[in-house]
């Protein structure tokens, strides 16, 4: 045994090359090239060169063994880690309401069919209207989510796809293709929902939405203890009742617009000033007829600065000016579009044989809709769609909105007409500061009422 | 929808020339490339006449647009389709010129483009490239292997390469590395150069790579460089990340050329064997008539994007590197299929059949291999899924 060798035997390293992969093991040397065995890695000449592929001692770097008992462990808590089946009878694109409602409503035709979820979020259930008013209604974080992707697909009997983003339908050979591989289908579902409207002054690292539980989960772990200044991009439905969530919970908001007053396309005029007087006691301070100029860093902060001189400056930026879907996806497979995926009034096929569209994606005679009781009844009519029964149709309905804004909350019933005009109702017009309600009227009738207090 | 089955020159859209190019460049892979595809692959002969031939037909320059012609990817890409459709390893070759030829005229370096690109542009001087290591190292998935020390001049530039592709001594080669900070002498995160380099400059060595599975004969070296001095001359981009982002997407979609030809060539030997073994091939996946549309398909999307070959939109990267991802899968297949369709004579060391499967795992490996486009796709998704 030569003197290299009375070191600890367990003390032998190994060494790979970056380049191709070589190992060299102090314990074995490499003879060839005049390496003894027991010579120590830092004991090689510099002008070494790998034997394999000629790279110089430099490339090479310590070689970790993986411990596979370890690695295997950890990866079977990961559920996704199945090996990958490449055909679903069903094949959903998102796990959002839309995608796990259509799971369900298919799971519950049929036992047998085969269902995959694609999906580039984790799949977590929970309720999304919840994030504009979770801590109004004191929700923990941890309580939002109803349950994990994991356990709703093992409930379901569905395979969930993780983090894996749809790129690319080829339907001429039925298969999605995803960055995790392709996936073949007989049915496609999409439900991949629709994306925040970004404004072109304000990057993405700069600002926020809360059209999703992962940045909606930022958002309240930078805010946590802290009372901030907030500016609320958008005073629709969504900001309007951010604002006064995020107000409760002692932050100051400064809510700006583009129109004269919140909710202009949903309420009438006398109703925004009513909810406007109802934020004084908030501290919620609204800013209409806005335009941004630019956006700057000061101090840690940002500034807002807008074409009419106002300059704002605060801690936070949230986006609410809206929600538009991606259409490059179902562009990909041929899909009409308009303002959205353009699917069949009744049974919300697509111009493309086998698939299908609900939710947020989706264009009903080129109208949209962002709520969530219609995607309850379009899961159940793709499923009995799925299962060859034609006798469900989907029906748009217009329902009731509710606008919950707890220092005014409102509900609005009825179509609104452009040309109506409204009304405050007589009998209730008395009771101004507690309940009272207005009527649209239309050719001579009612076509909207809106319930305030 | 009909079937092109002898693709693609017929269905080229425009002008007679080009259609004349690519016959010519068909012809050519088919009768004089044909000839020597076996001394590539089996003994590591360099097709330097072919190479040759190619760039006075013109396969060489159609992408690079020279004397006031459109650039014409598409073509360049049907180019090397013909030429991999014979063989892989010539077809890489082409694509390390082409792309080299990319640099060169996008370095906009007098020294670089006028007669020197006129010369590449025909196939006169032949040059490759060594960006795989830069490629991975912009991605953050390695280290530069080569660092230069700025000096009176230029800059020295030293390290090593493994495996060069498409160089020797009368070749010259376009790489990346890394810039050491003067004052602390270690690597600069935000500083790197492009450069092309002539393999007979003082201070390279090239020295011989273990032999591959397949891609021999493509006068693959492995390469030291001792303090080689770079000077402007010699730059193609100073800094090189905001260049390395321009070109990434001609980059990559040169290469689908390669996939398509290895899996054009594979549904060629599907049909070979057709009229005898049809009856018994019928029990397959992957026939030739699928991967035929399915291969079509995917061709219709890369002649639509190579017409922007410059767009740097995220939406246009994104097609571009899942058309590429295609192009790798679908080789893998249609190789694969194409030797469980011929069997034993597909199995036979002289047949085209076992070659292509080797091939077919090089388009799947190469920088970027399937892996990194998949995980190039996931970011690009994963930043806009967020946002």
């Amino acid at each position: 045994m030569n003197s290299a060798n009375t070191a600890s035997k367990t003390d032998w390293l190994t060494y790979i090359c970056r380049a191709c992969g070589l190992l060299y093991k102090e314990e074995d040397g490499d003879p060839d090239s005049g390496l003894a065995p027991g010579t120590r890695f830092e004991d090689i000449p510099e002008d070494w060169f790998c034997p394999l592929c000629g790279v110089t001692k430099a490339d090479f770097v310590l070689y970790v063994v993986l411990d596979k008992k370890q690695f295997t462990k950890n990866q079977s808590a990961d559920p996704t880690n199945f090996s990958r089946s490449n055909y679903s009878d069903v094949l959903i694109i998102g796990a959002g309401k839309a995608g796990w409602e259509v799971a369900k409503a298919i799971r519950a035709q049929s036992d047998d069919l085969s269902i995959s979820i694609v999906t580039g979020c984790n799949g977590e259930l929970y309720e999304k209207p919840q994030l504009s008013n979770a801590l109004l209604k004191k929700i923990q974080m941890d309580r939002i989510v109803l349950q994990t992707g994991e356990q709703a697909a093992k409930q379901l009997g569905v395979k969930l796809f993780a983090s894996t983003h749809a790129v690319h339908i080829s339907h001429h050979n039925q298969q999605l293709r995803t960055t995790k591989g392709v996936f073949k289908y007989k049915y496609l579902v999409i439900a991949h929902g629709a994306k925040p409207i970004r404004h072109p002054l304000l990057s993405a690292q700069d600002c926020w939405h809360v059209n999703h539980l992962s940045t909606y989960r930022e958002l309240r772990k930078t805010l946590d203890g802290k009372k901030s200044q907030i500016a609320i991009i958008g005073a629709g439905l969504i900001g309007c009742e951010l604002a006064n969530d995020l107000a409760l919970a002692g932050h100051q908001i400064a809510l700006l617009d583009a129109a004269q007053r919140p909710l202009a396309h949903l309420i009438p005029e006398a109703a925004s000033e009513a909810l406007m007087k109802s934020w004084q006691a908030l501290n919620i301070q609204f800013y209409g007829e806005q335009q941004i100029e630019q956006m700057s860093h000061l101090d840690g902060k940002k500034v807002l600065s807008m074409q009419s001189g106002l300059s704002l400056k605060v801690d936070e930026i949230v986006l609410c000016m809206g929600l538009q879907p991606d259409s490059s996806l179902a562009k990909s497979a041929g899909i009409e579009w308009n303002q959205g995926i353009s699917v069949d009034p009744q049974t919300l096929k697509t111009n493309v044989e086998n698939i299908f569209a609900l939710g947020d994606c989706i264009s009903v005679d080129g109208k949209v809709s962002r709520y969530i009781e219609p995607i309850l009844r379009q899961a159940q009519v793709i499923a009995n769609q799925i299962a060859g029964d034609q006798s469900i149709v989907f029906t748009t309905n217009t329902l009731p909105i509710r606008i919950k804004t707890s220092s005014l909350p409102m509900r609005l019933e009825g179509v609104i007409e452009r040309q109506g005009e409204w009304r405050i109702s007589k009998a209730k017009a008395e009771q101004f500061n507690s309940k009272w309600q207005m009527a649209q009227w239309s050719k001579n009738q009612v076509s909207a009422l809106l319930d305030l207090g | 929808m009909e079937l092109i089955l002898e693709q693609p020159a017929e269905q080229l859209s425009g002008n007679a020339k080009r259609i004349e190019i690519l016959e010519k460049v068909k012809s050519i892979a088919q009768k004089d490339l044909a000839l020597v595809v076996d001394a590539c692959d089996q003994e590591g002969f360099y097709p330097e006449a072919v190479l040759k031939a190619l760039g006075a037909a013109g396969a060489f320059g159609a992408h690079l647009g020279l004397d006031q012609e459109d650039m014409d990817f598409g073509l360049a890409i049907s180019c090397m389709e013909e030429v991999s459709r014979v063989c892989g390893a010539t077809g890489f070759v082409v694509w390390c010129h082409d792309v080299c030829g990319v640099y060169m005229q996008a370095s906009k370096n007098p020294a670089l483009t006028g007669e020197a690109l006129q010369k590449h542009a025909k196939g006169i001087t032949l040059g490759g490239t060594g960006m795989s290591n830069p490629m991975k190292t912009f991605s953050g998935i390695e280290t530069m292997m080569l660092k230069a020390k700025k000096v009176e001049g230029g800059y020295l530039v030293s390290g090593t390469l493994p495996w060069v592709s498409h160089i020797g001594l009368k070749h010259y080669f376009g790489t990346v590395c890394a810039v050491l900070n003067e004052q602390t002498g270690e690597v600069d995160p935000d500083h790197q150069i492009m450069f092309i380099l002539p393999c007979d400059r003082e201070g390279v060595t090239l020295k011989d790579c273990p032999s591959f599975s397949a891609m021999e004969g493509t006068s693959t070296y492995g390469l030291h460089l001792k303090d080689v001095l770079i000077t402007t001359d010699d730059l193609v981009a100073d800094p090189a990340k905001p260049f390395i982002k321009n070109i990434k997407a001609s980059f990559i979609l040169l290469q689908t050329g390669m996939g398509l030809g290895v899996a054009q060539g594979a549904i060629d030997s599907m049909w070979e064997v057709e009229s005898q073994l049809g009856k018994v091939n019928q029990f397959l996946e992957d026939r030739p008539v699928a991967l035929q549309h399915e291969l079509d398909d995917l061709r219709n999307r890369i002649m639509v994007l190579a017409k922007t070959p410059y767009e740097s939109s995220d939406e246009y990267v994104l097609k571009v590197l899942d058309v590429r991802a295609h192009a790798s899968e679908i080789a893998l297949r249609a190789a694969q299929s194409a030797l469980l369709h011929q069997g034993a004579r597909g199995y036979l060391l002289s047949s085209a059949v076992q070659r292509r499967v080797r091939e077919s795992h090089f388009v799947a490996i190469v920088t970027p291999a399937l892996k990194h486009l998949r995980y190039e796709m996931a970011k690009l998704k994963g930043q806009h899924f967020l946002n």
